[in-house]
């Protein structure tokens, strides 16, 4: 079977989750590779789920926030944002490549933006090839 | 905790789904799942028959949870919700997918659309294990309505409320209510007095005791839920008065487009150059004149200025076209020589009487005169001495396809409706969303083009997008509606799904304390825990991800129900190599 990336997206309720449904709405195509988990917040993003994504076998985590200063909760994509420099050093050192985990801010009405993004990265992810963590956890495992 | 009995529903809407998704073999796939009790599909399941199915089988097959796979859950959860509360189950023990909005208009190969609505179902399968009832909660809804903007729309929405004997609060950036509307001259399509229609209103806006009127007044910051908001308002620029209400209009309107933008007008340049509002206003004096004071012989009015181009803002203003027309009415009757040209790019006449309008218009002696809006515009230049008039127009007309000149002593520009710049402070104090073009965001473009995603808060007249004096007034009078059965029914059902912490995992380090925006959470000293107040919490989620302890819950959003979601997404056939 060829290497068809796979993306888990977390989503924002108010901005980023609705750009991604104006981009259905508006019948722009985009990339099938991608699996989109709504939260209210980016704030709400936790390091767990990023982590269980690639390990469950993602490619690739993208998040999405509002812009800065349009968060629907004031502030919760800046705590996202910081979050995610951290988690990104992280994932970094566990030999994950850390393009594989990104961060980009869509608000509601950017749905062509939101398609763009989906399509950059799948691009980026094809040429990092698939993501070795979890067949590596595998093996770990089987050791035990 | 019970055993799950699930109840699977894949939606066809129509084709929109079931073009794309193999709508059986999602049903047949997910229906082999632990748990699952039964996986159907159906053409639309947000009817009633669909809802009635759902009902039907939840008292049938004992179902105690509900996944729904069909439009963005942003349209239609809540509809869910209340079709599995109707059938005794909790409203939280849903779930929906959403595979339409998210999958089968965004993707074109079916197989991959399919898989992908397989992996996205089964998630939602996972999920829905986890989840726990949540009890409803509602809080007691404040009288008084918020409006802000005092033009046609806001007074027609606090009139209609405060008719009804509720205080209404009307706040107006600048010194005077009236908004545009004042300051035309007669309307479109029965040239009826703008004036005489809109001082009345504004009379009985002023007088009506109900109606409190705040002029050269802003707002900053609204804080508080549906029911209760509140706001310190600004009067010309100084801290002034708290107010207290319970619902919010938005009426702030919009401004029209500047010309000076587009350099082949040349206006700012030409002093003849004048927008429709500039027209407007001269119409008013009751005299057509040129700036030197002079009767023009040729007059040019030119179409979509500003509209219907890339370059400046694509979509259509609507009333224009119509605006244009009236003008020709208004110059034939005080000038009934000169030469009227009407320079459009397409005739809009869409609403009730304006095609009507459109044909009387076309015996006044009027020359109308296509361009190609996408092509080239029209350039505006001045005349040479020898000419007999004042400025030239060089056009391509489409439908001769020559290109001509024009001979004018007056142009008016139909410029477009557009935002203002300064919305976004109202938009973040009031907390809803703006499209692309600038204008509010409505909940539902066809089914709730009133309301926001924000409760308690709605959107009326042009502040939503281009529109008319009906169309504001309709969607005015509906927005008070709206708010006025809120008040009659007293209270009103807020967030349930707030944060909880969990005083034995607490340890105290008050993170959470330092990352809530709204002052939500407080250290209880005794109990050595921090405590969430769930009035004022609005669900973000932020302290749930900061807690070092994992002691505070994010109801309907708890890792384990986020986990989940995350492992039944990759469980199927979205696995990497």
């Amino acid at each position: 079977m060829s290497y068809r990336p796979t993306i888990v997206a977390f989503l924002c309720n108010w901005c980023a989750y609705t750009g991604a449904d104006l981009a259905g709405t508006s019948r722009l195509r985009y990339a099938p590779n991608i699996r989109i988990i709504r939260v209210m917040c980016s704030g709400r993003i936790e390091p767990t789920f990023i982590l269980k994504a690639f390990q469950q076998g993602a490619d690739g985590v993208l998040i999405c926030g509002c812009h800065p200063g349009d968060c629907h909760y004031q502030e919760g994509n800046y705590k996202c944002l910081r979050r995610f420099k951290l988690i990104q050093k992280y994932v970094d050192q566990m030999g994950i490549e850390k393009d594989r985990l990104q961060l980009e801010w869509i608000s509601a009405s950017e749905g062509r933006q939101f398609a763009e993004l989906v399509n950059n990265m799948t691009k980026t992810l094809l040429i990092l090839g698939p993501s070795k963590i979890k067949s590596s956890l595998e093996v770990e495992h089987l050791k035990q | 905790m019970e055993e799950p009995r699930i109840g699977v529903y894949i939606c066809w809407c129509g084709t929109n789904i079931a073009k794309m998704v193999d709508v059986e073999a999602v049903s047949a796939e997910v229906g082999k799942l632990p748990h699952v009790v039964l996986a159907k599909n159906y053409k639309y399941m947000c009817s009633d028959p669909g809802q009635e199915l759902i009902v039907k089988d939840i008292h049938g097959h004992q179902l105690n949870r509900v996944v729904v796979a069909a439009c963005s859950p942003r349209i239609h959860e809540l509809t869910f919700r209340k079709a599995v509360e109707k059938a005794g189950i909790n409203p939280y023990l849903f779930e929906m997918a959403n595979i339409r909005e998210q999958d089968s208009w965004v993707h074109t190969d079916r197989t991959e659309a399919t898989s992908k609505a397989i992996d996205l179902v089964v998630a939602a399968i996972r999920r829905v294990q986890f989840h726990e009832p949540l009890q409803k909660r509602s809080v007691n809804v404040d009288p008084a309505t918020l409006i802000i903007g005092g033009g046609i729309s806001g007074m027609v929405a606090a009139l209609e409320i405060a008719n009804a004997g509720k205080k209404v609060y009307l706040i107006e950036k600048t010194g005077r209510l009236g908004g545009h509307v004042i300051k035309f001259d007669l309307t479109f399509p029965h040239l009826s007095s703008a004036r005489q229609m809109i001082r009345p209103i504004l009379q009985r806006v002023e007088n009506h005791p109900n109606i409190d009127v705040f002029l050269n007044t802003e707002i900053r910051d609204v804080t508080g839920y549906i029911g209760n908001f509140k706001t310190t308002i600004r009067i010309n620029e100084t801290e002034s008065t708290e107010l207290r209400f319970g619902n919010i209009i938005a009426a702030v309107g919009l401004k029209p487009f500047d010309p000076s933008k587009i350099e082949e007008y040349g206006y700012g340049k030409f002093p003849d150059v004048i927008t429709s509002m500039e027209f407007e206003e001269m119409l008013g004096t009751g005299q057509v004149l040129t700036k030197y004071g002079k009767e023009p012989r040729n007059i040019a009015i030119i179409h979509c200025v500003g509209s219907r181009n890339k370059k400046y803002h694509e979509y259509c203003s609507r009333t224009c076209c119509m605006v244009a027309l009236k003008f020709v009415h208004q110059i034939r009757a005080s000038l009934p020589s000169a030469n009227i040209f009407e320079i459009y790019a397409d005739m809009r006449a869409y609403g009730k009487g304006h095609e009507e309008f459109y044909a009387l218009t076309t015996h006044k002696q009027i020359i109308f005169l296509m361009y190609d809006q996408q092509e080239r515009l029209p350039v505006i230049s001045q005349a040479d001495r020898n000419d007999n008039c004042n400025m030239v127009i060089r056009m391509n007309e489409k439908l001769s396809g020559e290109s001509i000149e024009v001979p004018v002593d007056m142009v008016i520009l139909m410029v477009n409706m557009e935002a203002h710049e300064n919305v976004k402070e109202v938009v973040h104090a009031i907390g809803v969303s703006l499209c692309g073009n600038q204008f509010f965001i409505e909940k539902h473009p066809k089914l709730d083009p009133v309301a926001t995603t924000t409760g308690g808060v709605y959107i009326v007249g042009t502040c939503q997008g281009p529109k008319d004096i009906p169309d504001s007034v309709s969607q005015a009078r509906a927005a008070a509606a709206r708010i006025l059965a809120t008040i009659a029914t007293g209270s009103v059902a807020v967030e349930v799904t707030t944060a909880s912490t969990n005083e034995k995992l607490c340890c105290g380090c008050q993170t959470c304390v330092k990352v809530c925006p709204y002052s939500a959470i407080s250290y209880n000293e005794e109990k050595r825990s921090s405590e969430v107040n769930e009035v004022l919490c609005k669900g973000c989620g932020t302290c749930g991800s900061a807690c070092p302890a994992g002691a505070i819950t994010s109801k309907h959003f708890t890792d384990r129900q986020i986990l989940a979601e995350i492992e039944g997404i990759m469980s199927m056939s979205f696995k990497g190599v």
